[in-house]
């Protein structure tokens, strides 16, 4: 433990975080398993099909999925299952929910790192570029981007990206994980997968792009009209130092938070994207899994997105002493 | 004279290099090679055909299991798994004889014991197409392994037509004996069957790939292989078919509103027709003190515009003259009996009728699951309509677990709209409307309506195989469930399929999802 009055170290103040998080994980687990077994509809009636079938085999499924069981029975059951790494086992797929997770999860993460990676490169160009030629043509278009942008709903977006680029140009795949016919290896494989993912990739990027570029420029503009910056002119500093060196980096942090916030939302844009695109990633899995009231897969998706979330978040706190160095972990 | 003689050697000479020259555009001949993606609009629960009766496991594996018998486009039953059959003249006992040069997708010979166990083990236990023929076979016996021999305790009259891979599909005992929970062995994830295509893989969520197996009992497949691409958002399976990337989409799969857009497109075949047909209704809770009364039935029916609802909801695909059992099976059709005769649209004759039930006004909810659109269009229509008899119908969405949950299992609800599909027979599909139901049930009637004389009418017409003697119990089972209206309904569907229009073969089935090995690519 560390003395009142010197800063944690990064690694004991990374441990601590994490110690913390465990309640809160548990806490989340109770109450998804509440809310998802209480809700109406009954997953049995999702696999038997559209004909009658005999009560003795919906006995036998309900037994099968343990589900005859009291409540409190299968909660502390699931519980102790979790602890020891088991997120059970599909109603639906017939798999072990954590491969079917995280399997979906990879994809998922790889549209959203390349999303949030051109959604961060394009917008704090754009709103950089915005202020530091206020009130020009670049800084007119940036502002009707990002109102323009935000705006636009991302099931919308896709479409229109799939009807300008797959249907008209006939550039893009309109959906799909990699080409269906092709049987592609090694590296035609990545070409072909990277071709499938552009278009959902700038349809999840879009909403956040447009928000980066705001935000930068708003942020940026803030600090240029602060005194420091007055003083490092006054000391010569030139422009292009001053925007960079002193402007962003101090205009740095509301960035690193909203791209951090953006990480959780995109979980619930990916859905969407998901869906319009046919990209088999976690969002869709969620989708499918209400649908078919699949309750292992629905929990262990909370779970794992809920772990994401707070490493995400721990990351974003540990970023800002990297850019701020007046942040200590007390 | 011979200058005459020498030009119809000419003509003729044009004539017959012109028939030769077009006869190969004429007659295409199939080709082999090639693949075909099919889309679908879910991913399949799992890959075994004999524990659910959903509509993405039968389709992604109608290709790869077989069955006895398959049917052909006029319904007619035809040799599969079963060369030949021989029925006794009392219905009662059916003698197949098995293809014998048979071997399961994995190299093992196919016998009678795998037609035994798949019945005995697998589908009268787990299956919800088979029960009716389960409850009524006395016994199954396999007097050779070529063999089999099944006596019923009373005759069925769709029992060839129930022998298909959607209603039977007959699956390897030597993988299944041993194990304990079906729902957990390999080939419900990994099938093997005897089918035209074989298993490779299932990546979840995005593909399922098949390919042709060389050494299928029947037509072998002319394509390489079989993708199931799986879309799940409408437009986007829309857009996959005109951008080439899918093949073929089933009606299942695509919203009515684009065929105005497919039929503009000169790459893509748009076909339509009833093939097995089904029926679009509102089920109606007799428990309701006012809804319990047919003559408040009869009104709600004479108030809905059902001409309407296909136009608008349906793009006019579609046939409200019908009776309770629509009008497609024909003898199932009579004059007296459709409820275009009976209670046309006539919202002054239903506004009499509750007159003389006593009912000034109705409040009243329907249940829809909000992922039909049809169905949500329907409804609104409805609401509309019934305003005009001072029903007041409120659109009460419910997610489709709900909705059953609701529905059928606690009768909560007092009208609910829903789509049956006959399953090729009305014994099949059509009887569970109307006959006497157990509190609970989901897919069968959910009204409470019961009627002993109904039940043992349609029992007996079951039974009856002979075309015009069935008729005629039909005809007086009719008469009873038109007068007392146990449901509201609306039309009988017409499908649509849209594909690449270089796809030829598609169809040749009954059922469109099945016998895809006869497709084929021109050119």
């Amino acid at each position: 433990m560390s003395k009142k009055g010197e800063g944690r170290s990064l690694g004991q103040y990374a441990l601590l975080r994490i110690a913390q998080a465990l309640p809160l994980i548990i806490a989340i687990i109770i109450i998804n398993f509440l809310l998802i077994n209480l809700a109406p509809g009954d997953p049995v009636t999702a696999l038997i099909g559209e004909f009658p079938v005999p009560q003795e085999y919906v006995e036998e499924m309900r037994a099968n999925f343990g589900l005859d069981q009291n409540i409190a029975v299968r909660l502390v059951r699931y519980l102790g299952n979790v602890l020891r790494g088991d997120l059970g086992f599909s109603f639906n797929y017939r798999v072990p929910v954590l491969d079917l997770v995280l399997n979906r999860l990879g994809r998922t993460i790889i549209l959203m790192i390349s999303a949030i990676t051109f959604a961060s490169i394009v917008g704090i160009s754009l709103g950089v570029a915005a202020a530091k030629w206020r009130n020009s043509f670049i800084d007119n278009f940036a502002v009707a981007f990002a109102t323009i942008g935000y705006s636009i709903p991302v099931f919308w977006s896709g479409q229109i990206l799939i009807l300008i680029f797959a249907i008209w140009l006939g550039w893009l795949p309109s959906g799909g994980l990699q080409s269906i016919r092709g049987d592609y290896f090694g590296w035609a494989l990545i070409v072909d997968r990277a071709r499938h993912m552009i278009l959902p990739m700038l349809a999840l990027s879009l909403r956040y792009m447009a928000l980066t570029t705001r935000l930068t420029r708003s942020s940026l503009l803030e600090t240029l009209n602060s005194d420091f910056i007055l003083a490092a002119k006054s000391r010569g500093v030139k422009s292009r130092g001053i925007l960079w060196n002193h402007g962003l980096r101090n205009a740095a942090m509301p960035i690193i938070t909203v791209v951090g916030f953006h990480f959780t939302f995109m979980v619930a844009g990916s859905a969407l994207v998901e869906t319009v695109f046919g990209w088999p990633g976690i969002g869709r899995l969620l989708y499918t899994s209400i649908t078919a009231r699949d309750f292992p897969v629905l929990l262990g998706i909370l779970l794992v997105v809920s772990v994401a979330v707070i490493l995400v978040t721990l990351i974003t706190d540990l970023l800002y002493a990297f850019v701020d160095p007046r942040v200590t972990y007390d | 004279m011979k200058k005459f003689k020498f030009g119809t050697i000419f003509v003729l000479a044009l004539v017959f290099v012109v028939a030769f020259g077009l006869s190969p555009v004429r007659a295409e001949s199939p080709s082999e090679g090639g693949d075909l993606v099919v889309a679908l609009g879910e991913d399949p629960e799992h890959l075994n055909p004999a524990l659910t009766t959903g509509y993405p496991v039968a389709a992604a594996t109608a290709n790869v299991y077989s069955a006895l018998t398959w049917r052909s486009e006029d319904g007619e039953a035809q040799p599969d798994l079963a060369k030949s059959w021989d029925v006794s003249d009392d219905y009662l006992e059916y003698t197949f004889y098995l293809q014998e040069d048979v071997r399961w997708h994995d190299g093992e010979a196919f016998t009678s014991a795998d037609v035994k166990f798949s019945m005995e083990e697998l589908l009268a236990n787990y299956h919800g197409r088979f029960q009716d023929v389960a409850e009524r076979i006395a016994d199954i016996e396999t007097p050779d392994d070529y063999t089999v021999v099944i006596t019923l305790e009373e005759p069925y009259a769709p029992f060839l037509s129930s022998m298909t891979v959607f209603d039977a599909p007959i699956l390897p005992r030597h993988l299944l004996e041993d194990v304990d929970d079906y729902g957990d062995a390999d080939i419900t994830t990994s099938p093997v069957g005897t089918g035209p295509f074989q298993f490779v893989e299932w990546e979840r969520g995005d593909r399922i790939v098949l390919e042709r197996y060389d050494d299928y009992h029947g037509q072998v497949a002319y394509m390489d292989r079989l993708y199931y691409n799986i879309l799940p958002d409408t437009a986007s399976r829309t857009a996959a078919l005109e951008t080439g990337e899918v093949d073929y989409i089933m009606g299942h799969y695509f919203p009515r509103a684009d065929i105005p857009r497919f039929r503009e497109n000169p790459d893509i075949e748009v076909w339509q027709g009833i093939r097995i047909p089904a029926l679009w209704f509102a089920f109606v809770n007799h428990e309701h003190p006012e809804l319990g009364d047919p003559l408040v039935r009869q009104a709600l029916m004479h108030a809905t515009d059902r001409d309407l609802i296909i136009e608008l909801s349906q793009e006019g695909l579609g046939n409200y003259k019908i009776g309770p059992m629509g009008a497609s099976f024909e003898f199932v059709d009579f004059p007296e009996t459709n409820y275009e005769n009976l209670y046309p649209y006539n919202p002054d004759r239903a506004r009499e009728l509750l007159d003389e039930a006593g009912v000034d006004s109705l409040d009243i909810e329907i249940i829809v699951d909000p992922a039909r659109e049809d169905l949500m269009q329907a409804a609104e229509i409805m609401q509309d309509n019934f305003r005009q008899i001072d029903v007041n119908l409120s659109i009460d969405t419910q997610e489709r677990e709900v909705m059953i949950e609701n529905v059928y299992e606690k009768r909560n609800y007092d009208l609910s709209m829903q789509s049956f599909t006959s399953g090729g027979d009305p014994a099949s599909g059509y009887h569970r409307l109307y006959t006497t139901q157990d509190f609970g049930t989901p897919f069968v009637s959910a009204t409470g309506y019961s009627k002993e004389e109904v039940d043992e009418l349609l029992s007996e017409a079951a039974s009856t195989p002979d075309v015009e003697e069935r008729k005629a119990v039909y005809e007086e089972a009719l008469n009873i469930i038109a007068q007392d209206v146990p449901i509201l309904a609306l039309y009988e569907e017409e499908s649509v399929d849209v594909n690449n229009a270089k796809l030829r073969g598609l169809r040749e089935s009954l059922d469109v999802r099945d016998k895809l090995n006869k497709i084929w690519w021109s050119e």
